[in-house]
């Protein structure tokens, strides 16, 4: 077990160098913060200004002053957006590469399982996710220095948009294992997070109250605003949780399966 | 060490290998002959777990492997075709990886690596990335990765393919000094790499073993007749009949200056054939004889049929 252990370890310390020593990662998180630090500034202003001038309108709803509204919901929001297309191309070349490069010929003639590969892979991609959404959690902590924050929700918030990045790596590192193009497997990949991001919209397109009810709880934003808000649920985890198994078992599946192709 | 029976596999309705039976000892260096698309790589791939047979079993150490592969790939070294490289790493750090992923205990994957590096003269390059290395130096790394882990069985896909003539003589040498420490299976389709290090042969054609003998039995399978060169200078009309006239000669082709004669064996057959030329005044300018040689019964054998 310990053995096992040692060799997931070995191949998350590759991948996780392979992330933070390469340019590409640095090339992304540079867009990020350049993509945060035009908009974010902008929503804080917009929250200061309403603000300022909510005397004026008293019909205001309440949910309309709240920081965690009016700034951190859109930014995790356009975090969301990021990491629909960023997340695959973290984790395009994690198979796809091996495969056309024939160091998969490796991994599968030495003693590890494709459990080790695929658990290796998938926690040195959300590392490289992990790191990102640190990035995005530094611009609350820098609007910290000016005011007062709850900071229970706002963690819980941030969690909430790290899982469903887990989610994306689960997925996008299934795509990447069922091809030998690193193009192909962004392309599936995005398509893969879309598809998630578009059943959230299916709640609003059925009239049913027995299909919305099924797609409210298939819709990850769904999950991801009760997270927002502060709350954890344990069904939305557990949704969550199942989404990232499934993925990282298909992936283990289709690496297992070149042994036996 | 290594015993397999009946292996067959198929990708689609393709037949790629069919039926192989053998079995190697212990220590033993076994080159893996045969024509490209042969199957070599083939039946290598299934030895190290890599695919599974379609039907048929292949046996490591007492392991089958296909049911219980970490135990066959802790005990085998495999290079595949392509040296299965991360060209973003360093040399030492791609090493440390795979000592790591074939399970090299702790405390002893710097001295597993440094041996290795050793072994492979890669000294110079251990600080270099991969990706700035020659192709020889490459497949130098390819072959370090396959011994880092000091493994009971070696499995060398073609380990000189694309090497430059001095780089291949050191592979060569390489081979030859791992000799007696490992089990080696080497495949190829370059005779004299055979012949320069292999004890024993394989010889596989269409997914099927042909021949599987030491070398020096197969140079004799066609003793009984050596071919003697000759080179003339002023050849005259009655050439060839004075030639098929000499006792012993069974067969005489060529023409002009350049003449090739089957001959039973024996060193008097040049002694004969000389004197005639001389005496005939035909100006003999060369006469070696050649004898049957590994290139000969690789031809008869893969491509016999079809000659």
């Amino acid at each position: 077990m310990s053995h096992s252990f040692a060799k997931t370890a070995a191949v998350y310390e590759k991948e996780v160098r392979g992330f933070f020593l390469s340019p590409g990662f640095y090339v992304v998180c540079f867009l990020c913060t350049a993509i945060f630090s035009w908009l974010y500034p902008n929503i804080l202003d917009q929250f200061a200004q309403s603000l300022q001038t909510f005397i004026f309108q008293p019909d205001i709803p309440k949910q309309q002053l709240n920081i965690h509204y009016r700034v951190f919901l859109p930014q995790l929001n356009i975090l969301n957006l990021i990491l629909i297309f960023v997340v695959p191309a973290l984790t395009m070349r994690l198979f796809a590469e091996e495969k056309k490069l024939r160091t998969f010929d490796l991994l599968l003639t030495t003693p590890i399982t494709s459990t080790n590969i695929v658990l290796g892979k998938y926690l040195a991609a959300i590392s490289a996710i992990l790191g990102l959404c640190f990035l995005a959690f530094l611009y609350p902590l820098a609007t910290s220095v000016m005011t007062s924050l709850h900071w229970a929700p706002l963690i819980i918030a941030f969690f909430g948009i790290y899982l469903v990045g887990c989610v994306y790596a689960a997925m996008d590192l299934f795509a990447s294992s069922l091809t030998e193009s690193a193009v192909v497997a962004y392309v599936m990949a995005v398509i893969f997070n879309m598809g998630l991001w578009f059943v959230g919209v299916g709640v609003d397109a059925v009239d049913s109250p027995n299909v919305r009810a099924v797609f409210e709880h298939i819709s990850i934003n769904n999950h991801l605003m009760g997270l927002v808000e502060g709350t954890i649920r344990t069904n939305g985890l557990i949704f969550i949780f199942s989404l990232i198994f499934l993925f990282c078992f298909l992936s283990e599946r289709v690496v297992e399966s070149s042994r036996w192709r | 060490m290594i015993e397999v029976q009946n292996l067959s596999k198929s990708y689609g309705g393709i037949r790629a290998i069919e039926s192989l039976n053998f079995k190697i000892k212990k220590g033993e260096v076994v080159g893996f002959l045969g024509p490209n698309g042969a199957g070599k790589s083939t039946t290598m791939k299934i030895l190290t777990g890599f695919m599974a047979p379609t039907s048929g079993s292949a046996v490591i150490n007492g392991f089958d492997v296909f049911e219980s592969p970490i135990e066959v790939k802790k005990c085998i070294g495999y290079l595949p075709e392509v040296p299965p490289v991360y060209t973003e790493m360093k040399v030492r750090d791609y090493l440390r990886y795979v000592a790591k992923l074939k399970g090299v205990e702790k405390n002893k994957i710097e001295s597993a690596i440094s041996q290795a590096v050793e072994k492979t003269q890669l000294g110079s390059v251990e600080k270099r990335l991969i990706q700035n290395l020659s192709k020889g130096f490459r497949q130098r790394v390819g072959i370090a990765q396959a011994l880092v882990s000091d493994p009971e069985v070696l499995i060398l896909d073609e380990p000189t393919v694309g090497l430059d003539p001095k780089q291949v003589s050191e592979i060569r040498d390489l081979i030859q000094q791992l000799r007696g420490h490992h089990t080696i299976i080497l495949s190829t389709h370059i005779l004299p790499e055979v012949e320069a290090t292999c004890e024993r042969i394989i010889i596989i054609n269409k997914g099927k073993i042909v021949a599987e003998d030491t070398l020096s039995n197969l140079s004799n399978l066609r003793s009984g007749g050596q071919i003697v060169n000759l080179r003339l200078k002023r050849p005259g009309e009655d050439t060839e009949k004075s030639l098929s006239g000499i006792g012993g000669v069974q067969k005489v082709l060529g023409k002009n200056h350049e003449w090739t004669l089957e001959t039973q064996s024996g060193d008097d057959m040049i002694e004969k054939i000389a004197a005639i030329v001389i005496q005939k005044g035909y100006g003999l300018l060369e006469i070696s004889s050649a004898k049957a040689d590994l290139e000969d019964i690789f031809l008869k054998l893969t491509y016999g049929a079809e000659l």
